[in-house]
């Protein structure tokens, strides 16, 4: 008995403590995701949650409670405010001049679908992808490319009323896609030079162009004023001069989109160059060198070889710039002035300022939200290679 | 290589042009800032050249001025405790993430990095909603303490984006032998764990910290009587056309931030110098 006692004690203390362990294991994982998980869940999730709820009626912003209790409205689920946001569709101007006008949902689809082409085109089809994926980049982009000289081939049709936000949506997409495209363009010779026509102490180029990104964005918006405001450098050379009078400055200058799109991309340029930067880092030189024996000129050898190698990084820059920028709110309302009116101050109108209805403002949050994650999302696969390039 | 070989990637009037961009460049990125420390010092409040004289009276202004430095207290505070606790929690959270089979690890990551894409606004209205004064979801008043939480939100991606590398480079084996040498869990973290990775954790508080200090979206929805620094320099840049007492405080932040910006350079630099040794 005893003896078997003893034989038999070894694995099941060894099994206890290896189970102990286990316990252990699993209680200190616990311990160390639930506090960031928890702060996420409280502070992140159920906020957004919450405006949800606001944005279907289920919940109503204190101020109309008083209101609705009198006439004996109470809370309860209803997509009216959706509704609203969403049917006045759109009218497409095609050469400047024809508009089609288009229902939200069409709009929603068509995009979708041009989105997935984009992303995905070449695994769609063997031997039309190439042409999918170009062809729906060229229509995603094209209505929101605002082209100095006027008149575009494509876009969407001015804003009407105050109130019609799902224009004011896609006049700050136009503004978003202007100052990413415009950024991307600045950024590639610069990340090519930095890459390839540097020799000694590449990084520390990188690092003074990069810097200004790292100092504070307002105090950089706040540069621009001093340049460009009514009482700014630019309008008191002008009222020197006599060319202007002081009471009456160029206020274009400071409140306009132009002055948004260049503050914007003023501020993401030096960001953006690393992941291009990146990007082109990759590119072999001997390929190169093979394609030049072989006769091709540098413009063939950077559009056949770099730039292709470089897509991903120039994506993904373009992305970085146009996703926070699709909700900009500080700089439009530092230096947009009317013009410039931008979604997300709208959003900010409708929860503090002179609007203030949360109902709405929630809508307007949560199809923001939406169209950013869906975009998110489905380009997740190009942020990673630039994200991943960055950290 | 060798004399006579020729560059691939550019002519030479190619690279001059590029030269030439790049210098432009330059001077498009650096000529604001560099006005703004110009006029800083300017005796005059009309911005504009020539220059009237040299002064420092606006910077004893604003220093003598309790709602500038009231507002820059408050926003030290805040980084600083954003700092802290968003590091603390990235370094738990890497920590498992590296080291332990995780159940959802793909949706904790996920989670973790989702607040780096939702538009700054909505997380800002978003927590206004959940603070909200009458018959708060959660009951946390609005004020500093709501802009320390939203700002820890916003900075845990940024954190985690520079620990987890770090933490899961570390050679499993050496927490191994630590644990097999009689080690606690608690002193294989401190002894071991944690001199490897203390360049990132510097890095980390450091970015947290820069992120909160300069944040306006978020702290412009959630503060109450005492305004954070740049709530402050918003609504003064906003409202008034105004600007010399804001000027000698923005030249102030360029230089600490500049510095603080070197600073990280030679830290990751010494960090991956360490982590080659260390390998």
């Amino acid at each position: 008995m005893a003896q078997r006692a003893t034989m038999a004690a070894p694995p099941i203390v060894i099994e206890r403590r290896a189970w102990s362990r286990r316990v252990q294991d699993r209680l200190a994982t616990h311990a160390l995701t639930t506090p960031a998980l928890a702060l996420l869940l409280v502070f992140f999730l159920v906020p957004i949650y919450y405006v949800v709820r606001y944005s279907i009626g289920l919940e109503r912003f204190a101020q109309n409670e008083a209101a609705a209790s009198l006439t004996g409205e109470l809370p309860g689920f209803s997509m009216e405010l959706w509704r609203e946001f969403l049917d006045p569709g759109l009218d497409l101007e095609v050469f400047g001049r024809t508009s089609v006008h288009m229902p939200a949902w069409v709009f929603g689809v068509v995009f979708v679908a041009l989105v997935v082409g984009a992303v995905f085109g070449p695994r769609l089809s063997e031997r039309f992808g190439g042409w999918i994926r170009a062809a729906s980049f060229l229509l995603l982009l094209a209505p929101f490319l605002t082209i100095p000289a006027g008149n575009n081939l494509l876009r969407v049709a001015e804003l009407s009323s105050e109130g019609d936000f799902l224009r004011l949506f896609f006049r700050s997409v136009t503004m978003a896609t202007t100052s990413a495209v415009w950024a991307v363009i600045i950024a590639f010779p610069i990340a090519y030079f930095l890459a390839f026509g540097i020799k000694k102490s590449k990084y520390i180029w990188l690092l003074v162009v990069i810097a200004p990104f790292l100092t504070s964005y307002l105090l950089r918006i706040f540069a621009w004023k001093i340049i460009l405001g009514d009482q700014g450098l630019f309008n008191s050379a002008l009222f020197e001069l006599g060319l202007r009078d002081p009471d009456n400055p160029l206020s274009f200058l400071i409140y306009s989109q132009f002055t948004v799109i260049l503050v914007l991309l003023y501020a993401w340029v030096p960001f953006i160059i690393l992941p291009i930067f990146i990007a082109l880092e990759t590119v072999d030189r001997r390929l190169l060198e093979a394609a030049t024996d072989m006769g091709a000129s540098r413009l063939q050898a950077l559009r056949k070889i770099t730039l292709p190698i470089a897509a991903p990084g120039i994506v993904a820059a373009f992305l970085f710039v146009f996703i926070p920028s699709i909700g900009e709110y500080v700089t439009p309302s530092l230096v947009g002035g009317n013009g410039g009116y931008m979604f997300g101050q709208a959003i900010a109108s409708q929860f503090v300022g002179g609007a203030l209805n949360w109902q709405t403002g929630s809508v307007l949050s949560i199809f923001l939200l939406g169209v950013v994650l869906f975009l998110a999302l489905s380009t997740s696969r190009f942020l990673r290679a630039g994200g991943g390039a960055t950290t | 290589m060798s004399r006579g070989s020729t560059d691939v990637f550019m002519s030479r009037n190619g690279k001059r042009m590029l030269v030439l961009f790049f210098a432009g460049f330059l001077v498009f990125l650096y000529l604001p800032t560099i006005l703004l420390i110009i006029f800083s010092f300017n005796a005059s409040t009309v911005i504009a050249f020539p220059l009237s004289g040299f002064t420092t009276a606006f910077y004893e202004a604003a220093w003598q001025n309790t709602e500038i430095k009231g507002s820059l207290i408050a926003s030290l505070k805040v980084a600083a405790g954003t700092a802290v606790v968003a590091t603390v929690l990235a370094v738990l959270v890497s920590y498992a993430l590296a080291r332990r089979s995780l159940r959802f690890k793909a949706a904790v990551s996920a989670l973790l990095l989702l607040p780096l894409v939702v538009p700054t606004v909505v997380l800002g209205v978003s927590l206004l909603v959940l603070f909200r004064p009458s018959d708060p979801i959660v009951p946390i008043p609005l004020g500093l303490w709501a802009v320390l939480i939203g700002h820890v939100v916003i900075a845990l991606p940024f954190c985690v984006l520079l620990l987890l590398p770090r933490v899961a480079s570390i050679d499993n084996r050496l927490e191994e032998a630590a644990h097999d040498l009689g080690a606690s869990g608690l002193t294989t973290f401190r002894r071991v764990v944690l001199p490897l990775i203390l360049p990132a954790l510097l890095a980390s508080l450091m970015v947290a910290f820069v992120i909160s200090i300069d944040e306006v979206v978020v702290a412009s929805f959630l503060v109450q009587d005492q305004t954070t620094y740049p709530v402050y320099l918003y609504s003064g840049l906003r409202l008034s056309g105004q600007t010399s007492l804001l000027m000698p405080v923005a030249t102030v932040m360029i230089v600490a931030s500049t510095i603080l910006i070197l600073a990280a350079a030679l830290i990751s630099r010494y960090g991956e110098r360490r982590a080659g040794l260390a390998r």
